[in-house]
């Protein structure tokens, strides 16, 4: 469902723009009440059954969007409750970043195979010759499924010629590489957090629109409105994101009109990055470690450090291109608030860590950032291509594409040690990812450069992106091939 | 062979609204042509914002030909896109 728009995406974005609009225009919050009404007019249900479930929704939807906890739904609370708390210009969420607004969960059925009306009780039943459990038997003509003994290994529905039989999953579970969703005393999806590393695939993947993550676009809009020093470092999967108009030379000015003060390229640090892990596999792979894991995506790294918690030092300890990228903007002003701009959920999370949280004040995604570029009226196409972007070369700039982490280390590589081999395997998706961490648990990818990617297709595939996977992806080779360097490490600005 | 000229507003409000999504489903069509029997020539501008979402809640804008479709998705836009190539 990621990548195709639907009422669940207008919905999520339209809250954005209205929690960024009431930022900008207002200094007192207390009209957050009517946007429910706004958002969802008139008497009649749209989307759901009732009108009243769908406004109730939204308020829960615009707490997240300012940072706010989720109301308990069986007590009384104004939907502004805490808004004036969270007016503040700086980091203001806590934990849990990801939330199920239990009540727009639809409670789905978890993972379990059933008969549908395809099934022609066919003489064959090929369905019972492979069931290894002897859960399917032939009753009133028609195969039937014993739930108490299916161990849904799947086997009858692959054997059914009349693809008759139907696997049920939960969306969300289904999109959860982790095994972070079981369900509350109702049925309905709850969130292990201790499982859950925040790569918000969930989120785009519940079909009712029911989990949601929390945005920090309030708080940035209060630092700009009390006029601080505000500095956008944007991933490069932006490229395409916010349409066609919207070039790489416009970007400095629309910022400008939202209030930031600068924009870097966060390629910047993935250069830096690039030709650090370069020199480090090429140093250390296989003598000193088995192999090199990449660290860029905040998700895998947590995946692969806790499934491989004895050889942690596999995983790269370079600082991650967010991080990397924030250290150059506040070298050059100690003063500048630095506001990641990406396609992901999970570095909201990475930047709230002890070690990283003096460089990073805000996180946002692309989609968020939308909504404020809607709340303040850019239109893209009346501005000037004034200034090119040049921070990065185009290894950097492909870290937003799976594969071209490894893609940007194997170049570099290349370059510095032409004599020095690399191996590489990649995953992308966590499900894919754990796989290929147990394969090199067991000694099977000794000497290889792992990249990893939470989220399918890489960045561009994050929960945050807002354009379809084929459209990003040839934005992003657009983007790459404008940039003057083609190598991380004949970009001068890494030494700065 | 008939001719369409589709133009798909890229405002910044229409974006945010999915007007990229309605180009993915246009070009989409390429597809399901045999099933269709598509037969024209059909262009794809993605234009600056053509001006009505300012007003109220009527983005995504797209424009076939003259006709001017307000809140569009896909699937209006496609519909709209077989009529106007069957008469």
């Amino acid at each position: 469902m990621q990548g195709i728009y639907t009422s669940v995406t207008k919905i999520r974005r339209q809250v954005f723009a209205a929690v960024a609009k009431l930022a900008y225009e207002h200094d007192e919050y207390s009209s957050i009440e009517e946007i429910p009404y706004q958002i969802i007019p008139g008497e009649v249900a749209t989307y759901r059954n009732s009108v009243f479930v769908e406004r109730a929704i939204i308020g829960e939807r615009l707490r997240l969007a300012m940072g706010l906890p989720l109301r308990r739904a069986d007590e009384h609370s104004a939907l502004s409750k805490g808004v004036e708390e969270a007016a503040v210009p700086k980091k203001f969420f806590s934990a849990p970043l990801v939330n199920v607004i239990s009540f727009a969960c639809n409670a789905c059925p978890t993972n379990s195979y059933e008969v549908s009306n395809n099934c022609r009780g066919c003489l064959a039943h090929p369905c019972t010759s492979v069931c290894p459990v002897k859960a399917i038997s032939i009753v009133n003509g028609k195969s039937h499924i014993d739930k108490e003994k299916c161990v849904r290994c799947g086997r009858c529905q692959q054997a059914c010629p009349y693809d008759a039989i139907v696997h049920y999953d939960r969306p969300c579970a289904a999109a959860c590489g982790m095994d972070a969703i079981g369900s509350d005393e109702l049925g309905r999806a709850k969130i292990d957090q201790e499982k859950c590393v925040s790569c918000g695939q969930c989120i785009v993947n519940c079909p009712f629109g029911a989990i949601a993550d929390k945005s920090e676009i309030f708080q940035i809009i209060q630092s700009i409105k009390q006029g601080d020093k505000v500095c956008a470092a944007i991933a490069p999967s932006f490229a395409g994101q916010l349409g066609p108009l919207a070039t790489t030379e416009k970007l400095h000015e629309a910022f400008k009109i939202l209030g930031f003060d600068d924009v870097v390229e966060v390629a910047l640090g993935a250069d830096k990055g690039a030709v650090a892990e370069a020199h480090h596999y090429a140093h250390a792979v296989p003598d000193k470690q088995p192999f090199l894991a990449t660290s860029c995506c905040p998700s895998w790294s947590v995946l692969a450090k806790r499934t491989l918690p004895d050889l942690v030092e596999c995983v790269s300890e370079s600082d991650t291109p967010m991080i990397e990228t924030a250290k150059v903007i506040k070298k050059r002003n100690p003063n500048t608030k630095v506001v990641f701009v990406g396609p992901c959920v999970a570095k909201k999370l990475e930047a709230t860590r002890k070690l990283t949280a003096g460089y990073i004040d805000f996180v946002i995604t692309f989609e968020e950032l939308m909504g404020m570029f809607v709340a303040k009226g850019v239109e893209f196409g009346d501005l000037n291509e004034e200034q090119p972007l040049d921070d990065a070369s185009s290894d950097g700039r492909g870290y937003a594409v799976a594969g071209g982490v490894a893609d940007a280390i194997v170049n570099n590589v290349k370059a510095f040690y032409p004599d020095k081999e690399v191996l590489v395997d990649r995953a992308e998706g966590l499900k894919d990812c754990k796989k290929m961490l147990m394969l090199a648990k067991a000694g099977k990818r000794n000497g290889y450069l792992l990249e990893g990617m939470a989220c399918p297709g890489g960045c561009i595939g994050g929960a945050g992106t807002l354009m379809p996977l084929n459209k990003a992806a040839a934005a992003v080779k657009q983007y790459q091939k404008s940039s003057p360097y083609n190598l991380a490490k004949d970009n001068p600005n890494i030494d700065e | 062979m008939k001719k369409l000229r589709i133009e798909v507003c890229s405002g910044s409000e229409c974006v945010m609204m999915g007007s990229m999504d309605i180009i993915e489903a246009i070009e989409g069509l390429k597809q399901v042509k045999q099933q269709l029997k598509l037969r024209a020539q059909i262009e794809i501008v993605p234009c600056k914002c053509l001006g009505p979402c300012k007003n109220e809640n009527l983005a995504p804008v797209v424009r076939i030909n003259d006709e001017l479709i307000t809140q569009a998705t896909g699937d209006i836009v496609m519909s709209k896109i077989i009529a106007a190539i069957k008469d």
